[in-house]
């Protein structure tokens, strides 16, 4: 793994999680493993509005329906970094 | 998750709103007095939270056209219309649906819900692109879900956050659908429809909008407010209810492209579900004749949103939106907002307690939908109550006065 996309990564990461300490959670410290319907109270509009920030910081289309197959913290950082490196 | 797990996760929710006594399962109007009045646990109480928009549901023709309906041909169609056949009844609407939109033809479904999901299930398939306002309402995105469509949101009445997605998305956009409201349901604000689908057809989109309150609410001729933005010969698709101006229940839709017929054999909410009774047809069918033939029912609604918008805002409460026919109070907490509601049903008056998610950008909304059929005595009792509840709220009501009034 090159530099360039472990930096990317932990960058992607560390966003998730500094944005995600605002909203309640039952598992305690928020890691990358942090499941975010189980362990975490996000309604609906936070999600979708969490999600319109991610694509305008990283200038990419992340569709709501993508969310189906993502739990964990980790899982969302991934799909955000193969979303960006995809870009055109 | 197990279905065990799914009703603890439900009774969390119930035990939720007991907890704030805000369960609207609870209220239950005994009699239904008028199209404004009903009795709630024993008292007489002014409603202000029907989406009748113009009063029509006790109008002597609409009730005289609904009871003959079922005289003559039952009381239900018991089943759908590609299996049991359409009613006269049907396409005759259909008929006057498209004439007064200037369109080739209509389709009318059994709900307004399953109007949207109907279409959109109907013309989406995965892999397809949607860009939709981040206020729809749950059966838009219900409907791009089950599609399997690729969708994603905008900022809320956000023409220029509409154009940076649609321009992220490159070649894509181009045959992407965008779709908006006319009137949103909870805040009471209206969308910029010109820009946006000025917009939306700058990067090659169709454009939907969903008409549900703006019908016979907005436009000269009460289309909607499609009709008021001037795009009626733009728009792709519009859809809106039988629930609210229309007096009765069923949703209908409009295209101005005739291929859109051909929905009818590959919209599942459509082939699937039971047509409407006959009652329901006969009855939005005598609405759309009185919305077609009397515009003083339209200015006799924006009269009492004026009278009630001014006389909130003169109180001091903070409204979420300038005045419509929605009027949305803002208090910053769900139990100050619940104190309110159950504050104003004690003094006779019934409005909405909307709570996040559904309240969008607040804590809570205390939301009033006015009617034709309120008279003005009854909008002035409405401010006496939120006078009397608001003095006494103390906290509550000095925040709501907060800075952001207008």
């Amino acid at each position: 793994m090159s530099h360039e996309t472990r930096d990317l990564e932990q960058d992607i990461l560390q966003t998730l999680l500094r944005r995600l300490e605002q909203f309640p959670n039952k598992a305690g410290e928020i890691t990358a493993q942090t499941d975010l319907a189980a362990d975490m109270t996000i309604d609906s509009v936070n999600m979708m509005e969490l999600l319109m920030e991610v694509e305008d910081t990283y200038d990419v289309s992340f569709p709501l329906n993508m969310m189906a197959n993502i739990n964990t913290v980790q899982d969302l950082a991934d799909q955000i970094k193969k979303l960006v490196e995809d870009r055109p | 998750m197990s279905v065990s797990e799914r009703f603890a996760e439900l009774a969390q929710i119930r035990d939720t709103l007991g907890a704030v006594e805000a369960d609207p399962s609870r209220i239950v109007m005994e009699k239904i007095l008028s199209p404004t009045e009903a009795r709630i646990a024993g008292r007489r109480t002014i409603l202000v939270g029907t989406n009748n928009y113009l009063g029509l549901t006790f109008e002597p023709e609409v009730l005289d056209a609904a009871c003959a309906a079922m005289r003559e041909q039952g009381s239900g169609t018991t089943g759908s219309r590609m299996a049991n056949g359409s009613f006269a009844g049907h396409a005759a609407l259909e008929r006057d649906f498209a004439e007064f939109y200037g369109v080739p033809s209509a389709m009318i479904f059994s709900t307004g819900y399953q109007t949207n999901l109907g279409l959109l299930m109907g013309i989406l398939r995965p892999g397809d692109k949607v860009v939709l306002d981040s206020h729809s309402h749950a059966c838009i995105y219900d409907g791009c879900r089950i599609s399997g469509a690729d969708f994603l949101a905008f900022r809320h009445n956000d023409p220029e956050d509409l154009r940076k997605r649609l321009r992220r998305m490159g070649g894509a956009a181009e045959g992407a659908l965008v779709i908006a409201e006319g009137l949103y349901s909870m805040l009471g604000d209206t969308a910029p429809l010109a820009e946006l689908c000025a917009v939306a057809k700058e990067y090659g989109a169709w454009f939907m909008v969903d008409e549900a309150h703006s019908f016979g609410v907005y436009g000269e001729r009460g289309l909607g407010l499609c009709e008021a933005a001037g795009i009626l010969d733009e728009v792709d698709f519009i859809t809106g209810t039988f629930s609210k101006s229309l007096a009765s229940l069923g949703g209908f839709f409009v295209s101005r492209h005739p291929e859109m017929q051909l929905l009818r054999y590959g919209s599942r909410p459509y082939i699937f579900t039971a047509s409407s009774s006959p009652a329901n047809i006969a009855a939005a069918h005598a609405a759309l004749g009185a919305i077609r033939t009397r515009p003083g029912l339209k200015d006799k609604l924006w009269a009492n949103a004026n009278r009630l918008h001014d006389g909130l805002r003169a109180l001091g409460y903070e409204l979420a939106s300038t005045v419509s026919p929605v009027i949305a109070v803002r208090v910053p907490s769900k139990e100050g907002g619940a104190r309110l509601w159950n504050d104003l049903l004690e003094h006779g008056v019934y409005a909405n307690l909307v709570l996040p998610p559904a309240a969008p950008d607040s804590a809570a909304l205390l939301r009033c939908s006015l009617s034709a059929a309120h008279s003005f005595a009854q909008i002035d009792a409405i401010l006496a109550a939120f006078e009397t509840v608001g003095a006494g709220a103390g906290a509550d009501r000095a925040a709501c006065a907060g800075a952001g009034a207008r």
